[in-house]
């Protein structure tokens, strides 16, 4: 069933590489507000539905709306719209740009809507500087720490204030204490009404970050539970 | 299978497009090499071939016939591989009157010859038959060129002495050797009170000019002093042949060098790139395990695969393509249909392009080979900060679409990637230029000294041999040749042999009327300018030299009593038709000889037509008009021409896709190495277009550079080649060879680099548009 508070509503959705069922018939809701985290061993699935909600990689088939847009029914160009007004993403590998300072990585989110520079570094300026980097501005990505590049990551991803953030494995390639530097920041976003996925198997961060965690099994639903807040 | 093979197996596979292109590269520069090799080869045997078929002289030696007797001689063959001769030789003296132009007055070597065969020096009859009785003689003439028929009006079938004896012309025929202007029966020969004794040597070493000038010193022994008057070196006769209708060989020759520069530059410089852009996966090959020697091998014998299979296919594409091409083109130099492409050529190219391959793979490969697998894998991956990474930066603030900006600071982020690239196109850019001015100075050369312009010839006819006359006068000629339809121009000239006052040797003045300096005339300038007024003269080097003069001289000519001080205004090629003369205004004549009754038949007459102008309906019109005028087409098509502008095309065309596949190839592996920031770029929510726009933009930037650059480069290789290369040929060049640009031409060729950075891009950006994000991302 969909509301208007329904961000992500997957239905019946089938993803197959060749011979290889990436998933198999996934049905699942995600609420405005609402940190969803998927968890499950390596090759369960999780990375292939982030995929189709990013609308990164089209199912085999059922159906998948974002925002009560369906994405089977967009072209690539359409796609690309969409995850720039609707999505933001961040990597386990922070993805940024090598030959931009942070502050341009960031900014060139809105850049590509159109925005013109001036208003783009300011406001990428503001969320380095609410993610506590905004002395990194300049600094590029390969003199960044892991925690620092992540931050630079989740700054880009809010640039142009996302219905949805999708986070694959956002701890995965830092040490401890990065790790938990961003798992704050995911749960501040969280609690100031961001929509979160997370994609991890790491049991802390998910607990940490999500209220409720859906466990994949070979491409299927295997459990989901809610998470009671302290 | 072994470790090594099974790699490099899976790396041809994995690569596809690279592969392709390194065997296209590969194929397209060995058919290069080939033709420009053959074009080398040809160039340069062409008459070493034909002196060997014909069995030149290397040593035409002339003996005082009263000094020696023809037992002596006959007897006297020191280290000679063959011998003729003795044959009597006479230099007598063409009357001034009765000849065509070219024999009047002028001193005539006419030797007493059995046959045209013979150990030594067979003359080449491609005209009539030799002579066999009284009274004929055969002419020392070369054949005319591939396209062209020889055509000979009743006064050119006749040879009349200062003494009045006179010959009829049974035979043309050509001696490689220069044997003699002319032959007649040996019995006729003493006639002629002959002198001398000519005899032809060949030797087994002749090949310089020590060699040649000792054999001649062996000659003079064992004979009595002086009994040796005169020799003629071989290697002299080739140079002369070299200088006069083997113009264009220089030509082809720069055409070959460039071939083989840019197809080794191009292979280099993709198979460096395709090794280069694999150091990720030969740190991942390290790290498996495999030895820096074995990773070598992986490589080399990736980029052997493709590289031997387009070397094999070039090969034969090369040989099929030059054979044609050369020998259509080497056919007007005279020297037959002995012009192909030489076994060692095809040899040498495929040996030669694997072997270029291999070492440009080496280079990059050992380097590899040094790096330690974890260098290998991050070698390049992160840029340095600096100069270019300011230059993304600022770009990012400019007011242009994001992608643009983006894509105009892809260049810098890799600098050495860039020039490579930059290098590619502007070597393309370079080679289009270069070449297409170099095909244009041909086709213009051809074009200068056939006087393209003025296809169409009149002649009014003899007042002898019981043919038609007219009756009209120069004017009347002259207005009635323009008012058959079809005429555009005319041009009369009238040959005089006047007097430099001060000069002991005559000089011929051509007097030109009518639409001349239209007519491709004035475009024959090498320096000064044309004419423009009264007493001016134009002259070719060779004329200003044999007379002492250079441009912007005054001399003093004379006409019976008449004298006029004309001032040499400019220079023209030597090449242009008819013999090296002087050239002066109708105006100049009138002054010079007002009271000179020209006769019709010394008037010619070159006129232009319209074009679609039917050239025998034409003919017949001016036939009909006055049937006391002979009229020819002189134009037509001129296979050599055809044939050299053809051969210029090609492989213009050959090193342009050439140089077009090094930039494609150089984008296809800037989007390999950028496939994780684009599909960054499209998860955050870069359109299929924008990314289009962003990597053609990246190249599109360099392919302007590259443009901007290679267009002057292009421009002055071919100021400074061009020149140069005619210098070695002994040619003037019109300043109008050199001036073969035009604006919009230039524009285009500039637009060049663009085209080939924009197609090389498309492909691979659009692929680049199509990348499965998840997939990209994932897998770093």
């Amino acid at each position: 069933m969909t509301t208007d508070a329904t961000v992500v509503l997957l239905d019946g959705v089938r993803k197959e590489y060749g011979d290889t069922t990436a998933l198999d018939g996934v049905s699942l809701s995600i609420r405005a507000g609402e940190a969803v985290a998927v968890m499950g061993p390596s090759g369960c699935g999780k990375s292939t539905l982030l995929n189709m909600i990013a609308g990164l990689d089209r199912p085999t088939a059922g159906t998948v709306v974002v925002q009560g847009e369906d994405l089977g029914r967009k072209n690539e160009t359409g796609l690309a719209l969409f995850r720039r007004h609707r999505i933001g993403m961040i990597f386990q590998f922070f993805n940024l740009l090598d030959d931009l300072p942070a502050l341009d990585n960031v900014a060139l989110a809105a850049q590509l809507t159109g925005s013109k520079a001036g208003p783009a570094r300011q406001r990428a300026l503001e969320l380095l500087d609410e993610l506590g980097i905004a002395d990194r501005r300049n600094a590029y990505p390969a003199a960044l720490s892991g925690g620092e590049r992540q931050r630079v990551a989740v700054a880009r991803a809010l640039m142009n204030r996302p219905a949805l953030l999708l986070a694959d494995e956002p701890t995965g390639a830092l040490d401890s204490r990065a790790g938990e530097q961003v798992m704050d920041l995911l749960l501040d976003l969280n609690q100031i009404g961001q929509t979160l996925l997370i994609v991890t198997h790491d049991e802390r961060l998910a607990t940490r970050c999500a209220s409720r965690v859906v466990e994949l099994a070979d491409g299927r639903i295997a459990r989901e539970r809610t998470l009671e807040k302290a | 299978m072994s470790a090594v093979w099974r790699a490099s197996r899976a790396a041809v596979r994995r690569r596809r497009l690279q592969t392709f292109v390194i065997g296209l590269v590969v194929l397209l520069s060995t058919a290069s090499i080939v033709v420009a090799l053959a074009l080398l080869d040809a160039s340069s045997a062409p008459f070493d071939r034909a002196f060997a078929e014909r069995r030149g002289a290397h040593v035409v030696a002339t003996y005082d016939a009263a000094a020696v007797t023809d037992a002596q001689l006959a007897g006297h063959r020191p280290d000679v591989t063959a011998i003729a001769g003795p044959f009597r030789q006479a230099t007598v003296d063409t009357s001034r009157d009765g000849n065509v132009p070219r024999l009047q007055g002028r001193p005539l070597t006419v030797v007493g010859r059995a046959d045209p065969g013979g150990p030594v020096d067979t003359v080449d009859i491609w005209h009539g038959r030799w002579v066999t009785g009284p009274g004929e003689v055969v002419l020392n003439e070369a054949p005319p060129a591939a396209g062209y028929q020889a055509r000979f009006r009743p006064e050119d079938d006749r040879v009349t002495l200062a003494d009045g004896t006179t010959f009829t012309v049974v035979g043309r025929g050509y001696s490689i050797s220069r044997t003699a202007d002319a032959w007649v029966a040996p019995d006729r020969i003493a006639a002629l009170r002959p002198t001398t004794v000519q005899m032809l040597y060949r030797f087994a070493d002749a090949g310089t000019t020590s060699e040649v000038d000792g054999h001649v010193a062996a000659l003079r022994t064992g004979l009595p002093p002086d009994a040796l008057v005169a020799t003629q070196s071989h290697l002299v006769v080739k140079e002369t042949i070299a200088a006069g209708p083997g113009a264009y060989v220089p030509f082809l020759v720069v055409f070959g060098v460039l071939g083989l520069i840019v197809a080794v530059l191009i292979v280099g410089n993709v198979v460096s790139g395709a090794v280069v852009s694999g150091y990720r996966h030969i740190g991942v090959l390290k790290a498996m395990g495999f030895t820096p020697r074995q990773v070598v091998a992986v490589y080399l014998a990736m980029v052997s695969v493709p590289a031997v299979v387009g070397c094999v296919l070039g090969t034969v594409l090369g040989d099929l393509g030059a054979r044609p091409l050369l020998r259509s083109a080497f056919l007007g130099l005279g020297f037959g249909a002995e012009v192909g492409v030489a076994p060692w050529i095809d040899v040498a190219a495929l040996v030669g392009a694997p072997a270029v391959v291999l070492l440009a793979a080496l280079v990059p490969a050992l380097r590899a080979y040094r790096l330690s697998a974890a260098e290998a894998i991050s070698a390049g991956s992160a840029p340095r900060p600096g100069r270019a990474l300011r230059v993304q930066r600022a770009l990012g603030g400019i007011r242009l679409p994001r992608a643009v900006s983006l894509g105009l600071g892809l260049p810098f982020a890799r600098p050495a990637r860039t020039a490579l690239t930059m290098a590619a196109v502007v070597l393309g850019v370079v080679t289009v230029t270069f070449a297409t001015g170099m095909s244009e100075t041909v086709r213009r050369y051809s074009d200068l000294t056939d006087l393209k312009d003025t296809p169409i010839a009149v002649r009014p006819l003899r007042p002898d041999g019981g043919q038609p006359v007219t009756q009209r006068s120069v004017p009347e000629v002259e207005q009635l040749l323009r008012s058959v339809p079809g005429t555009t121009r005319v041009a009369g000239g009238l040959d005089l042999e006047v007097s430099i006052v001060g000069d002991r040797e005559p000089a011929t003045v051509y007097f030109v009327r009518g639409d001349v300096p239209a007519m491709g005339f004035a475009d024959q300038i090498v320096t000064g300018r044309w004419l423009r007024a009264p007493d001016e003269v134009v002259a070719p080097s060779t004329v200003l030299h044999d007379h002492g003069l250079a441009v912007g001289d005054r001399a003093t000519v004379r006409f019976g009593a008449r004298e006029r001080s004309v001032t040499v205004v400019g220079e023209i090629m030597s090449t242009a038709p008819g013999w090296p003369r002087m050239v002066a205004g109708w105006d100049t004549f009138e002054r010079l000889a007002p009271n000179y009754r020209i006769l019709p038949h010394e008037m010619y007459y070159a006129l232009a037509v319209a074009p679609g102008t039917d050239t025998g309906r034409y003919l017949a019109a001016i036939r009909t008009a006055d049937p006391g005028l002979d009229v020819w087409d002189n134009g037509g098509s001129n296979s050599y021409t055809t044939a050299v502008v053809a051969l210029s095309t090609v492989l213009t065309l050959l090193l342009g896709l050439v140089a077009a596949l090094g930039v494609f190839n150089t984008v296809v592996l800037n989007t390999r190495d950028r496939r994780r920031d684009l599909g960054m770029l499209k998860s955050i929510g870069m359109t299929p277009r924008q990314v289009v726009v962003m990597m053609v933009t990246s190249m599109a930037a360099l392919g302007v550079v590259g443009g901007l650059l290679g267009v002057p480069l292009g421009m002055l290789a071919h100021r400074v080649v061009v020149p140069i290369t005619a210098d070695a040929a002994n040619l003037s060049l019109a300043k109008a060879l050199l001036q073969v640009w035009q604006p919009g031409g230039l524009a285009l060729l500039a637009g060049a680099g663009l085209a080939i950075t924009v197609l090389g891009a498309l492909l691979p950006a659009r692929s680049a548009a199509r990348l499965t994000i998840a997939e990209v991302l994932h897998n770093e």
